[in-house]
């Protein structure tokens, strides 16, 4: 997953060559960082889960509920005592739509939210 | 006989549909083994064949599972029934409501479709008698007017079918 800076705006201000110097400079050219369409990928994350898609919505981790528009802070992950992760919106549905103690979708253990 | 409670006639949650396309892609590239789909633009209701497994006291039949999604799966179980003829099994009902737990107490929104036949298709499989559960004539008596398995409080006592 990437995040990409649009540089558009430097475009208009530097001529090629100028971009061409700062992006030698400024990045090293073997690193995750690359060129296309006048995007940079600054930085890239992913979440350190087991799985790679939620349990309950089946969404990849690295996107979101389907509620939600943007992965990342507004759509965590969250683990539970039994280390299986959710997105944090998924399981507190499930958790609220139980009326007695939930119970982790995967592995049926009282649901706790890891300390 | 299609009975449905009021809840699963709501129409689907956004993570509800989201949710059933993709177990129905999942589906097409990877259906469990004696299951078929049949193809409807229902995404609320499938109606799903099953074919006894062989070697089981219900080789080469067929019968027609009704899975019926409420608005908040899979925050809760889907309703499953057997389409008439049920088959004769010691927890299936005549009028096609099945006695298992995953869907109802037990269910977990981890669950699938696909994971749910497989368990149905396990219990007709280990099944060494084909007959009605002892209680048949006084529950479906009770369940006349449609009423929903899903509002039966079921008692689970067996676990060895």
């Amino acid at each position: 997953m990437f995040y990409f800076v649009e540089t558009v705006f430097l475009d208009l201000l530097l001529p090629e060559f100028v971009l061409v110097l700062l992006n030698r400079w400024l990045w090293n050219p073997n690193s995750f960082i690359y060129l296309n369409h006048r995007w940079h990928a600054v930085a890239s994350w992913t979440w350190d889960a087991q799985d790679e898609t939620c349990g309950i919505c089946r969404m990849a981790f690295d996107g979101c509920c389907p509620d939600c528009k943007l992965p990342g802070d507004d759509c965590p992950l969250i683990w539970g005592a039994c280390n299986h992760a959710f997105h944090l919106h998924c399981i507190l549905k499930w958790v609220n739509s139980q009326t007695s103690q939930a119970h982790c979708p995967m592995c049926r253990r009282e649901w706790q939210f890891k300390e | 006989m299609t009975s449905s409670s009021a809840t699963s006639r709501k129409a689907l949650s956004k993570i509800a549909s989201n949710r059933l396309q993709k177990e129905l892609v999942e589906w097409q590239v990877n259906p469990p083994v004696g299951f078929k789909h049949k193809v409807t633009d229902n995404l609320q209701r499938w109606v799903i064949e099953v074919n006894g497994a062989p070697g089981t006291l219900y080789a080469n039949e067929t019968y027609q599972l009704q899975v019926d999604f409420p608005e908040h799966y899979p925050m809760e179980a889907p309703q499953v029934i057997f389409l008439p003829p049920a088959p004769l099994h010691p927890h299936i009902y005549s009028n096609g409501h099945i006695c298992l737990d995953i869907l109802y107490d037990s269910w977990s929104p981890a669950m699938t479709v696909s994971s749910v036949c497989i368990s149905i298709l396990s219990m007709l499989s280990s099944s060494t008698v084909k007959q009605r559960p002892e209680d048949n004539d006084r529950y479906v008596k009770n369940c006349r007017n449609g009423r929903s398995p899903k509002e039966t409080r079921w008692w689970f006592h067996d676990d060895k079918v």
